[in-house]
């Protein structure tokens, strides 16, 4: 249950009454700051360490990609990757920092990473924990209208997931959602990530972003996260939702595991994976 | 410093007991027309050139030498009454005022009264007249007293569409909202677009800002006390009005004539019927009840119980809803135990609890969490003379904090929950003196002594870092029993008042209060909303002290018909609660991690100008104020400026008696931007977020807001024939439309259907503003 909900719905309400319209704010620029995605998984290609920069508030395109570091990534046991800039020197994969050699993550270990720029070197760590597979994904056939209005006029399907939740440890997740291999949100600023605080053993019927039709291959991935990544994921939910502080706290940067200033988060997961092909049901 | 206060207080008691033979005048003053106390009353002694004013409960009471008297018994909006009293036994008097009729040719001119606002002790005060409240013009019609509280000097408010107020720097947790005695924990309906304070029963409200009188405590920066009309105890008689959004009902009458009477009200809002209209299958309601009654068995003895419940209730489809309401209840016992000590005697019992709920089945809960509180008070008035009296009481109060519980649905995936509950125990002992010095000088002096007690049953937990709100690592348990002393805290709270007369018509007052808060509001967002839940002191949360010293000029011109206040204050907060940044409020086993607490410093000027006789009446106030907070922990431990910090607040209201048929209302409101904290840059991450940058908290400020409203109430002429009476009152909010600041907010460009335009790389701030013109139409009966 996501608090954001309540804030949303509220924002929701006041509009009942309410209007908006785009306002030009007056952004002192202040100084860039070094952004660090890092991601550890137990899964092939989905590894990387991303290196930008921040940019004042109504600057548009790319942000600037910083492809002189010194990426490392290592772990307890002494297992250790050079990250190299965009081995591929594909145009999009710019500012991306991948492992010179086969290099998988394994559950139960802690990965540090280490990025040197300049005089400034950045840390953090983050621990490879264990996650539930999903059982099953199921397709439903729905009448929403706006899903019939933006997928139809065919029959257009939302898709269920279910899982058991662990009862016995702390878990963590975040959700991605894919259509034919494009990620899928309902909203652009949607997070969808949970702890286990709340929930029981059963998770049944829970849909997933998005609306499907025949044909489509859907995939869901779960990935497992540390209580600093939980927390990092829940405080970009808050920031990129934020009303303002109106009645929602005042916006604040995403705590963060990296060392000496930089933004961003180094998270290490296990990741599970559930596909399906949508099939017409009639 | 207490101690001198106290010995200076017994010794003035000795002097007053040592004087030559005296009697005492006594009784209750009351509207004519209904029966109805009358709270305020000056009481004035020609021959003494002095006076009393009456008591909450419309008590007075004079001691003289023996002798023969001309009293003078003086209202507003009532016939100045004026009795001639042989004093050679004690007397009681119970004096009944005509309503002063609007004649508009003649005017009453009355040269020995007195005017409050110059020669009562009493500063930063302001009384709100409910009968101006009503002729003027309110968002949808719906007249709000707190509306009106949010224009009186040193108030901020947070912008339009909230019930919140801010007083003096303080927030909005910060003031005790009481209807009869009872507090209100939300005021608020739809969010704060109303209060929940229903203009028919409303008798008189007050508020206090500063220098507040030892028989308060438990806030920090404000007392808004609202009264509730007893009933009419000589005939029955009603009030019902169709407004825009809501419509409400009022029947009130005598039990038996003169000796007890009753009042119920009703409002229900039917905001829910225009959604439905507009096609939208949700549920928006809300409503409020009041009923009071009371019985006067003999003047010594006097009950009353009034109750209060309102509730707003909103659901989306069938899948979720909310809900959110007060309940309150007081009986009261005033009793005089001789002509001379008044004693009231309450119980009071509130609750305020939100609930949320979803049925749909996977995600089926069911979330409630509530404060509920039992007070006991016992507070005295012994009026030794004409120059002295004193307030003395002692209160208890026993709260329940019930932070949430959750139950989830038979298929839902939710488990059942439960946060642990806290209990407090809050005792407060005071006394205050009011003193005449000399003619020209008058003190108000005493103390308050809390004594506060965090009690079982409860496990308190120690924590490895109790500061540490990402990780929290509990080492330690402590279950503590019922009623189990957990944690005590002490603090006395010195009050202190004075006036000086100039002349007779401007005087000069000073004041210093220390205030106590031992409840704890957990929002850290400008305008708290109903799921934020109330926590008590605690081993981890140390009550919030407020210091406040005022300094004012009062001055009445033309006989009272205008009155002038210009004051200053500096109040410095310790202790005051505030919250780690990003920290999680809801739903937090371990909330007490999120929990920071600083320093903050207020000071401002204050103006205004009232005139209160004529056809044109109203007042205009100014406030110039700056309220900055530094709290390790939040915004990095720099000092930012506090959420609702507005440099300039200016309110004009006014109404116009044109003819009897029409009257004119009018207001406007100018105030700077709220700050509010806005990035400074953005930046990509993970699968197309743009995050903003934020460097510092409300490092920036909102457009200034300005907003005129209009109304027009027509009295039809027909009135004069018939035993019933009508109005219609015509209601123009937002004349000029402007787009007042609500908030801002950022996001990826997006077009009205929240599709990206562009590549996603674009950002964009919007401005959230409720309210364009909007008319609307409320008509009354009175019967």
């Amino acid at each position: 249950m996501n608090i954001k909900y309540i804030y949303s719905l509220m924002l929701v309400l006041a509009l009942v009454w309410a209007c908006d319209e785009p306002i030009t704010i007056d952004t002192a620029t202040a100084e860039e700051q070094v952004i660090i995605e890092g991601m550890v998984t137990n899964t092939a290609g989905r590894n990387f360490v991303k290196v930008t920069k921040s940019r004042s508030f109504y600057e548009t395109g790319s942000t600037e990609r910083i492809t002189n570091a010194i990426v490392t990534v290592s772990d307890e046991t002494g297992n250790y990757a050079d990250f190299v800039h965009n081995p591929s020197g594909e145009p999009e994969t710019e500012g991306y920092y991948y492992a010179a050699g086969d290099f998988i993550g394994a559950i139960g270990r802690t990965y540090s990473l280490r990025v040197e720029l300049g005089e400034n070197v950045y840390e953090a760590q983050d621990e490879l924990l264990p996650v539930t597979p999903i059982d099953s994904l199921a397709q439903q056939l729905t009448d929403d209208e706006d899903a019939i209005e933006d997928r139809g006029p065919g029959p257009v399907y939302e898709v269920l997931f279910y899982a058991k939740e662990p009862q016995e440890r702390q878990d963590q997740y975040l959700f991605k959602f894919y259509r034919n291999d494009s990620l899928i949100k309902d909203s652009p600023s949607d997070v969808y990530f949970a702890d286990d605080n709340l929930l029981g053993e059963t998770i049944d019927d829970i849909e997933l972003a998005g609306y499907y039709i025949p044909g489509d291959l859907v995939r869901a991935e779960m990935y497992s996260l540390t209580r600093e990544a939980f927390i990092f994921y829940n405080d970009l939910n808050n920031l990129i939702n934020s009303d303002g502080g109106m009645f929602s706290p005042p916006p604040a940067n995403p705590r963060t595991n990296l060392s000496n200033g930089a933004m961003g988060f180094f998270q290490a997961s296990a990741v599970a994976t559930k596909e399906i092909i949508i099939v017409n049901e009639d | 410093m207490q101690r001198t206060l106290l010995v200076l207080g017994l010794t003035m008691l000795c002097f007053a007991v040592s004087a030559q033979q005296k009697f005492t005048l006594n009784g209750y003053v009351r509207a004519a027309s209904s029966g109805e106390e009358l709270i305020g009353v000056t009481v004035y002694v020609k021959e003494q050139a002095n006076g009393v004013i009456s008591n909450p409960y419309g008590f007075y009471s004079l001691t003289l030498p023996e002798g023969q008297y001309t009293v003078l018994y003086s209202y507003i909006g009532f016939k100045t009454k004026e009795q001639i009293i042989t004093l050679d036994k004690n007397t009681e008097l119970n004096v009944e005022l005509e309503d002063e009729f609007t004649d508009l040719e003649e005017v009453v001119v009355t040269s020995e009264r007195q005017d409050v606002n110059v020669v009562g002790i009493q500063m930063s005060k302001n009384e709100l007249n409910v009968e101006q409240v009503k002729k003027l013009p309110a968002l949808f019609g719906e007249p709000d007293i707190i509306k009106t509280v949010q224009m009186m000097p040193g108030v901020i408010s947070a912008g339009e569409g909230t019930s919140s107020f801010f007083v003096r720097g303080g927030s909005a947790d910060q003031n005790l909202i009481l209807i009869d005695e009872a507090p209100v924990y939300d005021p608020s309906h739809l969010f704060g677009l109303f209060s929940v304070f229903n203009a028919d029963v409303i008798k008189d409200s007050e508020l206090y800002k500063g220098g507040i009188p030892a028989r308060f405590g438990g806030r920090l920066s404000s007392i808004l006390e609202v009264r509730t009309k007893d009933g009419n105890n000589k005939e029955f008689g009603g009030e019902a009005g169709i407004g825009t959004l809501a419509s409400s009902v009022m029947v009130e009458g005598p039990i038996k004539k003169d000796v007890s009477s009753y009042i119920i009200s009703a409002r229900r809002s039917y905001v829910d019927l225009f959604l439905k209209a507009a096609n939208q299958d949700n549920l928006v309601h809300f409503y409020d009840i009041n009923a009071k009654m009371n019985w006067r068995a003999n003047n010594n003895n006097r009950f009353f119980l009034s109750l209060y419940a309102g509730r707003d209730k909103f659901s989306f489809g069938d899948d979720f809803g909310f809900n959110w309401g007060n309940k309150t209840a007081t009986f009261r016992w005033n009793h005089l135990f001789s002509d001379k000590l008044f004693s009231n005697t309450s119980l009071v019992a509130s609750k305020f609890d939100y609930g949320l709920g979803s049925e749909n089945q996977v995600d089926a809960f069911d979330w409630d969490s509530s404060l509920t509180e039992y007070t006991l008070k016992e507070d005295l008035n012994f009026f030794f003379n004409p120059r002295l009296s004193l307030d003395f009481g002692y209160h208890v109060t026993y709260r329940v904090f019930e932070a949430g519980n959750i139950e989830s649905g038979a298929e839902s995936i939710f488990s059942d929950t439960k946060l642990p509950s806290e209990y407090a125990l809050d005792h407060s002992l005071y006394a205050g003196m009011e003193h005449q010095i000399s003619d020209k000088l008058s003190l108000q002096y005493g103390a308050r002594l809390s004594v506060f007690q965090s009690i079982g049953k409860q496990t308190v937990y120690e924590y490895a870092d109790p500061q540490d709100n990402i990780n929290p690592v509990r080492v330690d348990s402590t279950t503590y029993g019922a009623f189990e002393n957990i944690k005590t805290y002490v603090n006395l709270e010195p009050r202190f008042a004075a006036r000086y007369l100039l002349t007779s018509a401007t005087s000069l007052k000073a004041s210093y209060n220390r205030m106590v808060q031992n409840t704890h509001l957990v929002s850290s967002g400008t305008v708290p909303v109903p799921f934020n839940t109330w926590v008590p002191s605690s081993v981890y949360l140390k009550p919030q002290l407020a210091d406040q010293f005022a300094l004012g000029y009062f001055h009445d011109l033309q006989n009272n018909a205008y009155s002038i206040s210009f004051e200053t204050f500096y109040k410095r907060f310790q202790n005051v609660t505030d919250f780690a940044d990003n920290a999680q409020i809801f739903f937090n086993e371990d909330l007490v991690t999120e929990f920071r607490q600083g320093k903050s410093e207020a000071y401002g000027a204050e103006v205004m100008v009232q005139k209160k006789e004529g056809k044109l009446t109203g007042f205009v106030s100014y406030t110039w104020s700056r309220v900055e907070r530094t709290v390790p922990g939040v915004n990095l431990g720099k000092s930012f400026l506090a959420n609702h910090d507005r440099r300039h607040s200016l309110n004009v209201v006014a109404t116009y008696d044109y003819s009897d048929k029409w009257v004119f209302g009018g207001s406007f409101t100018y105030a700077t931007g709220r700050p509010i904290t806005l990035p400074t840059g953005s930046y990509e991450y993970g699968d197309g977020y743009l995050p903003d940058v934020i460097t510092e908290r409300n490092g920036y400020k909102l457009p200034d807001f300005n907003r005129m409203d209009l109304s027009a109430t027509l009295y039809p002429r027909k009135n004069a024939d018939r035993n019933y009476k009508t109005s219609w009152v015509f209601s123009l909010y937002n004349v000029y439309s402007r787009k007042n600041p609500f908030t801002i907010y950022t996001q990826v460009k997006q077009d009205d259907d929240g599709n990206v335009i562009g590549d996603g790389t674009e950002k964009e701030a919007r401005l959230i503003y409720l309210f364009p013109i909007l008319p609307s139409v409320t008509f009354n009966i009175e019967f």
